[in-house]
């Protein structure tokens, strides 16, 4: 992006951009000039012909393996990843992850517009966590600014964050399982999901793509209804965790197909910055909201869960221990959320932070998600780079997916729930 | 949204006498197969995927229109519902799917993003093509970010 | 002689709409139940509850262009669906569904029904190959593994019944279930037979060859309009053929309280059909190694054990 040469790099590429772009848009004062569509077709031609003289190399030399390309329309990618799989019959003898299919510049968006036009996006960084990206953001800014945070707003945050993480590891749920190739599951857990999503509609007005933070608070009120419903939503969804747990957890074909499968162990989590529910289930009990505690999750009660295994089964038993966990801080939260005003009418619209640089990170479903904003003074951000957690827990695949089958690819990506926008920004 | 009139539908009227007669109905009796079992490719890029999903989903449930049959192969589906940004690096992937594709196909460009960009456009965007409308032809828009599943259904059942 | 062609015109037609009709309904009915089971409504527009859902489905399949990759072996590609189908009706010809509504009552029935069904295999391996495509042809490999092991514990349980039977014609061994159900004399031979049945004809938890999820269609990916229809039909047609055996050999086919008949033999054909459907929207699926473990290690030895202790029996019992 920036247009860096490495020497002796093995394989120095474009990561996000097409192959043979000749631009690099974060460089300051970098204008693309051109037609999209034109450019892309030029380059597509160079790819294909790069592409056939892989295959025919391969077809040449009469060899065993073979190049599967899957994705990026592919049912298991989940969206537009696309895996080059190098293998042997059924084997996997290497995988090379290749991003940037979703690439729609947030960062360099970010820039361009300045701190209140940056709000929407977030939350389509990582649709399936919006809210909590939401609150990456504002956190953020409001480290930057120093601003003061109303315990009402507060309480607000910890409880739409906690149904947000329910609602995506329900999505994922489904979707693991879906890989796993049961596609039962997926519609029950939609069920469910879609009871979060109404809550979501009666505080914000939106379904996916939530815009409810503001610097200093939120947008407008919890109205009693909603949290009358997310008093009636958790012993719902106790009851229905429980029966997941009896249909899913108990099946022998599931614990088959995912225990033992696609093990991380604790160095090369660390070495590859795996986070989230991938690092727990590798025996290390990294969790943001206990380590660094934003926000006022240091006042609530519960329990980080891990794992010892570090397979496709810890990962997902960690899930759903989450679950279990954020139920819990809800139900904590439900009862001691206090009146008061939701948000401070003292937080400016317009602003000018002091120069200097800035991290604030939060626990996405996925893992640590963090924002380093750069201030130079002026109304716009000098540059935002978002740490997001899919980008590092993709990687590991390269390693865990090696001498695997292809069976096992799908099922270990299901696992390390990767969602691709997160990855490509 | 706009919609477009079928080719075929438009050439069997024109036709007169009998086997005219005969054409128009047979015309007619295959479009209302088509348009009862639109079966969409599993593609999704971005947000609008997961509204897709959630339609298909037991609360909207596509199948009901008989449009639930969720095909991953571009060879046995007949609607691609472009559901998100068309970026760049994707956007000759996706002409390809829809070359992939058997006639009659159908195109739904679902959100502001498939439709003009939506609120990735800007002076000196780089990373997507704006509207997915430049590289394949879309049937049927269905404006939103995301749009509701009930506006997906909605354009579903105009695209029909 | 004009007699034996007509008797076998009327047949050939019955039969070619019947498995149509048949499948047509199957598809609907399984889009029903997984629907059903999945807290929805399913098909609910085109006729009274979407009953038309699968017509409209045949007429809009049958108009679509057809496409045959550049890259495709073309005779092979064309062959394949129409050789997939092929055995499915040739099957209808021994199936006892009546005492009096057999069309050949052959007297290696059963032989016949297992030498036709392996031919199956052939009909997808060459639609994976003459595909050109890598998903396609890893579906065919699949496949062709899994229908060639499975057959072996399948075959043993049915020598089981056979060799308590004393017969291989369809209709002798209905009738000897007149009294008592092959499934309580032979109860291991029955499930054996099932799961076999399961994997024979690609469902799930034995899904693999078209794993959506990791082969997006399996042998079938090329395929498109009327091929895919015949690809389709024939799955469901198989699924049926599968009860049908399965009535006939272990669940005392035509036979039942109050009268007797074919209604009978359709409401245990289509009990096992569910089942069937009922399964494949519950468990997930295995994986191939796993597949093949569970054939070979699990699968083979118990039917070999039962076939062994069916002879020890029977020996004692004469």
């Amino acid at each position: 992006m920036y247009g860096m040469k490495i020497d002796n790099h093995p394989k120095l590429d474009r990561l996000l951009l097409p192959e043979y772009s000749n631009f690099h848009p974060l460089r300051k004062g970098f204008k693309f000039e051109g037609d999209s569509v034109d450019d892309m077709n030029r380059t597509w031609e160079i790819e294909r012909e790069a592409d056939q003289k892989v295959s025919s190399t391969v077809l040449e030399h009469h060899r065993r393996d073979y190049f599967v390309n899957m994705g990026p329309q592919h049912p298991s990618t989940h969206g537009v990843l696309r895996l080059l799989l190098h293998m042997d019959g059924e084997t996997i003898l290497e995988i090379d992850p290749v991003i940037g299919y979703a690439h729609r510049a947030d960062e360099k968006m970010g820039e361009n517009g300045n701190y209140m036009q940056f709000y929407p996006y977030p939350s389509r960084v990582d649709y399936l966590a919006g809210m909590i990206y939401n609150w990456g953001y504002v956190g953020t800014v409001e480290r930057a600014i120093g601003i003061e945070i109303t315990e009402r707003a507060q309480y607000i945050r910890v409880i739409v964050s906690e149904l947000q993480r329910l609602a995506s590891h329900l999505m994922w749920y489904g979707a693991f399982l879906m890989d796993v190739g049961s596609f039962t599951p997926f519609l029950y857990c939609f069920q469910d999901r879609e009871e979060i999503l109404d809550m979501f509609e009666m505080c914000d007005g939106s379904r996916l793509t939530y815009n409810y933070f503001r610097f200093g608070g939120q947008e407008r009120d919890l109205s009693p209804e909603m949290l009358d419903r997310a008093r009636k939503f958790i012993p719902m969804m106790k009851s229905h965790l429980k029966d997941y747990e009896k249909l899913v957890q108990k099946n022998i074909i599931f614990r088959k197909r995912t225990e033992g499968v696609g093990v991380i162990t604790k160095d090369m989590a660390i070495q590859y910055g795996v986070t989230g529910a991938s690092l727990r289930a590798s025996g290390f009990a990294y969790d943001v909201r206990k380590s660094e505690p934003y926000g006022i999750y240091n006042q609530f009660e519960w329990d980080v869960p891990t794992a010892t295994t570090g397979d496709a089964y810890g990962r997902f038993a960690v899930r759903v221990q989450e679950m279990w966990q954020s139920l819990r801080i809800l139900e904590q939260a439900l009862t001691r959320i206090p009146e008061g005003p939701y948000n401070n009418p003292a937080a400016p619209k317009r602003f000018k932070p002091n120069p200097g640089e800035f991290y604030f990170c939060v626990e996405s479903p996925r893992g640590e998600m963090g924002i380093y904003l750069i201030s130079d003074g002026t109304e716009n951000p000098y540059r935002i780079k978002m740490r997001t957690p899919c980008y590092s827990n993709l990687q590991v695949i390269k390693d865990v997916g090696r001498k695997n089958f292809l069976a096992d690819v799908v099922c270990i990506l299901g696992s390390l729930d990767i969602v691709v926008p997160d990855v490509d920004r | 949204m706009e919609m477009n009139v079928n080719p075929q539908q438009a050439a069997a009227h024109q036709k007169d006498g009998l086997m005219g007669v005969v054409f128009a109905s047979l015309e007619k009796l295959l479009n209302i197969g088509r348009a009862n079992s639109l079966w969409p490719l599993t593609f999704g890029l971005h947000c609008c995927a997961i509204e897709m999903m959630a339609a298909s989903a037991s609360r909207f449930d596509l199948d009901r229109f008989g449009a639930g049959v969720f095909r991953g192969s571009p060879r046995q589906a007949d609607l691609m519902i472009v559901a998100g940004t068309v970026s760049r690096k994707m956007a000759p992937r996706i002409k390809m799917l829809y070359d992939q594709m058997p006639a009659p196909k159908y195109v739904i460009a679902m959100g502001g993003c498939a439709m003009w960009g939506g609120p990735y456009q800007y002076d000196g965007q780089y990373a997507i093509i704006e509207g997915v409308d430049r590289i394949v032809p879309a049937d049927v828009h269905v404006p939103g970010c995301p749009p509701r599943p009930e506006g997906l259904i909605e354009g579903l059942l105009s695209s029909a | 002689m004009i007699n034996i062609a007509i008797q076998i015109l009327i047949w050939a037609v019955g039969i070619i709409a019947v498995v149509t009709v048949n499948a047509l309904a199957l598809v609907y009915l399984e889009r029903k139940v997984s629907a059903h089971i999945q807290c929805r409504l399913g098909p609910m527009q085109v006729g009274f509850h979407g009953l038309l859902q699968t017509v409209a489905d045949a007429v809009k399949l049958v108009s679509k262009e057809q496409i045959i990759p550049k890259n495709a072996d073309k005779v092979l590609f064309i062959l394949a669906p129409i050789l997939a189908f092929f055995p499915v009706i040739v099957l209808f010809v021994v199936m006892p569904f009546a005492p009096n509504l057999i069309c050949r009552d052959l007297n290696i029935g059963v032989l016949y029904v297992f030498s036709f069904a392996s031919l199956e295999v052939i009909a997808i391996f060459m639609a994976g190959w003459s595909s050109n495509n890598k998903y396609s042809l890893l579906g065919a490999m699949r496949s062709v593994a899994q229908v060639v092991s499975y057959e072996v514990p399948l075959l043993l349980a049915v020598l089981a019944v056979v060799l308590v039977i004393g017969s291989l014609k369809m209709s002798e061994v209905v009738q000897y279930q007149h009294k008592i159900w092959m499934i309580f004399l032979q109860p291991a031979a029955f499930l054996i037979f099932m799961m076999g049945g399961l994997a024979d004809t690609n469902r799930s938890p034995f899904d693999i060859p078209e794993a959506e999820s990791e082969l997006i269609a399996g042998f079938h990916t090329e395929y498109s309009g009327m091929r895919f229809a015949l690809f389709f039909l024939s799955e469901y047609s198989n699924v049926f053929l599968v009860s049908c055996i399965a009535t006939a050999l272990f669940l005392g086919g035509w036979y039942g309280p109050f009268v007797n008949g074919i209604h009978w033999f359709v409401i245990k054909v289509y009990a096992l059909v569910f089942v069937m459907m009922w399964v494949r929207w519950t468990l997930p699926r295995l994986r191939p190694d796993q597949l093949m473990n569970f054939c070979w290690k699990i699968l083979t030895p118990i039917a070999i054990l039962n076939l062994l202790v069916t002879g020890v029996v029977l020996k004692l019992v004469h």
